[in-house]
């Protein structure tokens, strides 16, 4: 028989297990959010790429939500009309299958979506950039952020290492990512292109900012400097790579040259010139 | 076709790594305790002294500088990614590391020409010798490409591809990063794996027994022994 102070505290231990376990699962949804969904998703701040998902779960049907988020591909596919409308919102964008989602993760991201909805102003509102134009520091700075001479406050490496823009110095920038010169364009506009600094989600960049995210001041500057690359006319031509080639080139042969004078004696002989030596001096 | 290359690049990136890692160990003690003798990468310098210049010795001075390199971004990459931040420091260290990377390129091929056409070098030239240098001149000749034209290696490595090693070595492998990698960065890191797995069966053994001792002991006075009153008289 169990005593009723042992059975009670039984009863608030249980209780406390359960709060804490979805407390956890809470925030574990609004991390992967957070990681995987909002550079194209916001919580009541207007449509980006994806639509606006406030209320999603009032529109549509949460078990199909639910299947939906699990695997997008499997639907866009098929002939659903509702999916045919999203893609069509979207202007041809489609959602990709996002790594690590499963139908239980998709439920926990509806639930913490719904309550997110609830609130006046959900922490996936989206970045706010007004429509006035930017200061000529602002713009400064994002320029020193893309060299890598202002570093990013949480740790992220510079954009420089990967990406070029403009003609932002002599030998440019990186050629492993694509250039930003136009990007703002491309992403059409402030607000997407913030919320995607928010948290980039290509395979290359999630992992390097998921853990060290760029803060809203840096977010505003970077937007700002790529604002004015984008309306600047294209710069045609790209001489960084072969200068970079030369100058390596160049170099290398300077290094030849000099080893060659450093070590110019290296052929003399010694035992050949001993011998002759020795020879001349028997006859 | 996506599981395909999924499965793939987790074999490649994941798996391989530490079966390569298994071989270098075990093969490298056990040639060492079985084989001492032929834990080395014999000279052919005696064979032929001049092409041997321009080939072998700027080989390895531009092949431990670029190596060296690898190693520190791995080791630290915060402070190389802190010592980047300066531009005209990271073209600094761009420029030199692909001067020292183009200097081991073309000593490789000299190397090559070498074995292939020195009568005498080539007689002493095994199959596993020829094996390593085309893995090298594979390697090398990515890595230079690499460079060129996904330019700013110092700073993506210290940024994406120390942590993949790091994650390797905390046997939790992520290849996320890497597996979004171009096809020439893929290769050069496939093939260093298999440069790796292949070490303790080539002469790349030699690294391991390196008579560091000779940089620092006295100098050796080697005489001719001329006998001066007899030869003259």
């Amino acid at each position: 028989m169990m005593s009723n102070t042992y059975r009670r505290a039984l009863l608030v231990a249980a209780t406390v297990t359960l709060i804490t376990a979805s407390a956890r699962a809470a925030d574990e949804a609004a991390t992967y959010f957070r990681q995987n969904c909002m550079s194209c998703h916001t919580i009541g701040g207007g449509r980006l790429v994806g639509p606006d998902l406030k209320d999603v779960t009032q529109r549509r049907d949460k078990g199909w939500l639910q299947k939906f988020v699990a695997n997008p591909k499997s639907y866009l596919d098929g002939g659903d009309p509702y999916v045919a409308k999203l893609k069509e919102d979207a202007r041809g964008a489609v959602m990709p299958n996002i790594a690590g989602i499963d139908e239980a993760r998709a439920l926990a991201l509806l639930e913490m979506i719904e309550r997110e909805s609830k609130l006046p102003k959900s922490q996936f509102a989206g970045l706010n950039i007004g429509d006035q134009p930017f200061t000529p520091s602002d713009i400064a700075n994002g320029r020193a952020i893309i060299l890598g001479e202002k570093h990013l406050a949480n740790g992220g490496p510079a954009c420089v290492s990967c990406h070029s823009v403009d003609n932002i110095s002599i030998l440019g920038g990186g050629k492993l990512a694509p250039d930003l010169t136009k990007v703002f364009e491309r992403m059409r506009g402030r607000k997407n292109l913030a919320s995607w600094l928010q948290a980039p989600a290509t395979p290359t960049m999630r992992p390097l900012f998921a853990n060290q995210s760029m803060t809203n001041d840096e977010i505003t500057q970077l937007v700002a400097y790529l604002e004015t690359t984008a309306r600047k006319p294209q710069q045609t031509g790209d001489t960084a790579t072969l200068s970079f080639f030369f100058l390596g080139l160049g170099g290398c042969v300077l290094g030849f040259i000099g080893a060659d004078t450093v070590w110019r004696k290296r052929l003399r002989g010694v035992r050949k010139p001993l011998i002759e030596e020795a020879r001349r001096g028997d006859r | 076709m996506t599981t395909f290359a999924n499965y793939l690049d987790t074999v490649l990136f994941a798996v391989f790594p530490y079966v390569a890692m298994v071989l270098f160990l075990v093969g490298t003690i056990h040639r060492y305790r079985s084989e001492s003798f032929t834990y080395s990468s014999l000279s052919s310098q005696l064979l032929e002294n001049k092409q041997h210049f321009w080939a072998v010795v700027p080989f390895h001075y531009g092949i431990i500088t670029v190596l060296t390199g690898h190693i520190v971004a791995f080791l630290i990459p915060r402070q190389f990614l802190l010592f980047n931040s300066k531009p005209l420091r990271l073209y600094i260290l761009e420029v030199s590391a692909l001067i020292f990377g183009i200097t081991t390129l073309v000593s490789l091929l000299a190397i090559i020409a070498r074995r292939f056409t020195d009568p005498r070098v080539r007689v002493v030239t095994t199959k596993a010798d020829w094996f390593l240098y085309g893995m090298l001149l594979l390697q090398v000749f990515c890595g230079v490409y690499v460079a060129i034209f996904y330019r700013w290696g110092s700073a993506w490595f210290a940024a994406s591809a120390s942590p993949y090693l790091w994650s390797l070595l905390k046997l939790r492998p992520e290849i996320a990063v890497i597996a979004a990698m171009p096809f020439a960065v893929k290769l050069h890191i496939v093939n260093a794996w298999l440069v790796i797995a292949f070490f303790p069966f080539t002469r790349l053994v030699h690294i391991l027994v390196v008579p560091n001792q000779y940089l620092f002991r006295k100098r050796q006075v080697v005489r001719w022994y001329r006998r001066p009153q007899m030869a003259r008289s």
